[in-house]
Formats: structure tokens, C-alpha cells, sequence
């Protein structure tokens, strides 16, 4: 297996000290938080020019709080971690996070970092996808000073953010979620350590009548270079009640939102299949937690 | 660079020389002469290189050794004191849940990381299952891995023991 020549390994004791590493360093140097999708790239001879290991485990950025109604995940946070926090237990508008967290294997979310996740500008990943259901949005750290983007603006292309080389993803911020409202995330994958075929989050808020006031949907997995906003599944279903015919219909139409690739994996074909299924199954987990049980035909 | 650093490896302090890009897995094989742990997919796939580090189950390919200081870790060879196996070593055994044994050792470990988070009762097979979904053997077929695991939290409840 190809590996990196690295000449150096940095366990800074500061998101400071990181940046002044970075800004030194400039292309020679990676952060590592997890570690796992690094050593993917590693093992394919991707970063063999990577001088620079720049570890974060002794920065300070595992937590999770809850403070002004605003969830902070620091970035070095382990899946394990944030899946166990108590702050993100029993609250039905974050059932996407909890979903999601739910897919890898217990080595993966031992391991794997929230903000590295995110960072990696994967379209194949999954915690990405829930968190743009819940409009998340990040906090990143540079020389200029700090700055909060919203992740429906972060991602660029695959494996290509808004960030500069010089900055640093220190936090993700899960904003309060409008009252009466659930959230869910489905993967299509092959085993537990693959990644999403495809991937669909969706958040419904409802009125006290019981009508939709406001819905989300969010695709992910090969569908296109970043994940995309389903409006067109959003607007059947937005000022309605909810109903089976109903959240067959928004499955429906989530073709015009997405355009597939046919990879290794599996046909475009499949994956637009397998959209309109999951968009409806995931409507459903999301009303089933808000109490609103629409039962599908067996 | 290389550096001289100092990894609790079974309880006992080694001291290692390891470069910067160095894995826990190449660390503890190549250095530490610890074959227990095997190098399969070498990229976080198939499991055969589970440790535990902290009591947490993690795959050694993909942990740069150099952040491994400071942690406990422990392999496959840090479970039987002496000659008396380990419960879930024991129950591999049992129910012949060992062919080829390339994935034994990985599979041992993250089982073992299972059993002590999840010991109030034994787990349906779907949960054993779901327990090893990032451990592969090309040769069982799973199903005495499942019973072993069975096996052994079954056991463990019984004598109300911690080890296990």
C-alpha cells in the first residue's frame, strides 16, 4: 500500500495553534481528525505529496452543548459521541442525525469525526445530508478571523468547499427546529461499510390542524456532485395534510430535482427508482415520529 | 521524521520507533512482532485489523500510530491470561465459529468491545449481526460467529461476570 512521506506528525493543544500550523505549512499539511476517510486517500495514492500530519485530537472541539437554543457539535466529536450525547436523545426534529449515525459499523463511528464528515465534501456521505435537512451550518476558524457558512453554501463539487487551505472547521450548528417538527434519513447501501447508493433526509413541521407548514427533503449518495434540495417533493406536500397518496406523489417528482449517475455501484436508473421509494419511506418515518401514523398498504 | 515514542500495548509500556505516516496495525505487526491483528483490505473495509483502543473497537489500519500514545490498546493477544482462554475466545471454539481464522482475531475484538457495552441481556441474532456488520469472513457464512456471540453473552449474564 502506497503511504504518505510524511515527515511530520503535530498534535496541537489549540484551534489557534492549528491555524498558525496550517498558514505555516500551507499545502504540505492535512488535519486529521478521524482519520478514516484520510487513510482511504492515503491507500489510493492520493496524498502522496502530503508532508504535514496535523492531528486534532488534543484541540478541544469534543462536545456537544445546547446553548440559546442552537446544538454545537465541535468538530472532533466521534459518531459514537454525538449518538450518545443526551443532548440529542428522544428530540424527534433530530431523528435524521440518529438515523444517520445508525448506518456505519461500530469501528467507523468510533472513530469517524463529525467535522471530518463534513469537511471531506463527500456527496457520498450521509451526516452532510441530515444536517442540511436541519439547516445546519458550520463555523470555521482562519487567520482572518472565524466565519459561519451555511452548509447549503459550503459544498462547491466533490471534495470541494468553500473553505481556504488556512481554515479550520471547528464547529457545526444545528439551529432550533420550528415546534411540531421530525426529521428522518434513509441509506441505500450495499454492506455497512459502503457508501450511500443513495441517501434521502427529509424534515416535516406541522400545524396544529395537522397540515405540512413547512417540509425538507434532501438527497444525497450519487445524485450529482453535491447533495440536492428536493423542492419539487417539498412543494406537493407544503400547506397539506399529509396523506399516502400524497407522499407517493412528492416521491414521485423527485426525479426533476436529481440527476443520477450510473457508476460500479449501480445504474441512474436504479438510484431514481429507489428515490421515489425512499423520499415517501422517510415521509413517513418522519410523520410516524410527530404521531401521525399513515400506515402503507401491506 | 521518525520518533521514539511510548504505546500501552496489553497493559505493558513499548517503546517503539514509528515515522509520522506509520499505522497502528504497521506499528504493531512489523515493530511490535504482534501478529494477532492481520492486515486484510489495509482501508477500513473488512475489520481483520480491530483493536481496541480505550475498551473501543477501531480498525489499527487506518489509526496513525503516533496518536495511539497515551491510549490503551489492546489486541487479540492481551485477552487469555495465560492458558485459560477468554469467554468469547472459549465459545469460538465451541461452536465452531473458526475456519480459515483470518477474520477470528478482528471478529474476537469487536465482539468483546460489544458484549461490554451491551450486557444486560443476550442479543437476538439480528442484533449479533448488526454487532459484527463491520467485521467480513469470506468462510462461515456468519451464523456460528452469531452463536458464539450468543455463546458467550449468554454465559456472561449467568455468572453475572465482567470479563467476557
Amino acid at each position: 500500500m502506497p503511504s504518505a512521506t510524511g515527515k511530520e506528525f503535530l498534535q496541537p493543544n489549540s484551534h489557534q495553534e492549528v491555524v498558525e500550523l496550517l498558514v505555516k505549512h500551507g499545502e504540505r499539511a492535512l488535519v486529521v481528525g478521524g482519520g478514516t476517510f484520510l487513510h482511504g486517500l492515503l491507500a489510493r495514492g492520493v496524498l502522496h505529496d502530503l508532508d504535514v500530519l496535523i492531528d486534532l485530537q488534543k484541540v478541544g472541539l469534543s462536545y456537544v452543548k445546547h446553548e440559546r437554543d442552537v446544538f454545537s457539535i465541535g468538530a472532533t466529536t466521534t459518531f459514537a459521541e454525538l449518538a450518545a450525547s443526551e443532548r440529542v436523545q428522544n428530540r424527534p426534529e433530530l431523528g435524521a442525525l440518529l438515523d444517520a449515525l445508525q448506518y456505519p459499523p461500530a469501528q467507523i463511528r468510533n472513530m469517524a469525526t463529525v467535522g471530518g464528515c463534513v469537511a471531506s465534501a463527500t456527496p457520498l456521505f450521509d451526516l452532510p445530508v441530515a444536517f442540511m435537512v436541519l439547516d445546519s451550518s458550520v463555523r470555521a476558524v482562519g487567520p482572518k478571523g472565524a466565519r459561519e457558512i451555511g452548509l447549503h453554501k459550503f459544498y462547491l463539487d466533490y471534495f470541494e468547499h468553500v473553505l481556504e487551505r488556512t481554515e479550520l472547521l471547528t464547529e457545526i450548528l444545528v439551529p432550533r427546529q420550528l415546534s411540531r417538527s421530525a426529521s428522518a434519513f434513509l441509506k441505500l447501501e450495499t454492506n455497512a461499510n459502503d457508501l450511500a447508493l443513495l441517501n434521502v433526509a427529509v424534515r416535516v413541521a406541522l400545524d396544529d390542524k395537522g397540515t405540512c407548514r413547512d417540509v425538507r427533503v434532501v438527497v444525497g449518495g450519487g445524485i450529482g456532485k453535491v447533495p440536492v434540495r428536493a423542492v419539487s417533493c417539498e412543494d406537493v406536500l407544503k400547506g397539506q395534510q399529509p396523506t399516502l397518496a400524497l407522499l407517493k406523489e412528492s416521491g414521485n417528482v423527485v426525479s426533476f430535482d436529481i440527476h443520477p449517475v450510473s457508476d460500479f455501484r449501480t445504474s441512474a436508473k436504479y438510484r431514481s427508482t429507489v428515490a421515489k421509494v425512499f423520499v415517501r419511506r422517510a415521509l413517513l418515518r418522519a410523520l410516524d415520529r410527530l404521531g401521525v401514523h399513515l400506515d402503507e398498504p401491506s | 521524521m521518525k520518533k521514539i515514542i511510548n504505546l500501552d500495548i496489553n497493559g505493558q509500556s513499548q517503546e517503539v520507533t514509528v515515522a509520522p505516516h506509520q499505522t497502528l496495525l504497521q506499528v504493531l505487526r512489523d515493530e511490535l512482532g504482534l501478529l494477532g491483528t492481520k492486515k486484510g483490505c489495509d482501508t477500513g473495509g473488512c475489520g481483520c485489523c480491530t483493536v481496541q483502543v480505550d475498551g473501543k473497537a477501531m480498525y489499527s489500519c487506518m489509526i496513525f500510530a503516533m496518536s495511539a500514545q497515551g491510549k490503551k490498546i489492546t489486541t487479540v493477544e492481551g485477552l487469555a491470561e495465560s492458558a485459560v482462554l477468554d469467554p468469547v475466545q472459549q465459545a469460538f471454539i465451541e461452536t465452531g465459529a473458526v475456519q480459515c481464522g483470518y477474520c477470528t482475531c478482528g471478529m474476537i475484538m469487536t465482539i468483546k468491545a460489544y458484549l461490554s457495552s451491551n450486557n444486560s441481556r443476550v442479543p437476538s441474532d439480528l442484533e449479533a449481526r448488526q454487532a459484527i456488520a463491520g467485521n467480513l469472513c469470506r468462510c462461515t457464512g456468519y451464523q456460528k460467529i452469531v452463536d458464539a456471540i450468543r455463546l458467550a453473552a449468554t454465559r456472561r449474564i449467568a455468572t453475572g461476570s465482567q470479563k467476557g
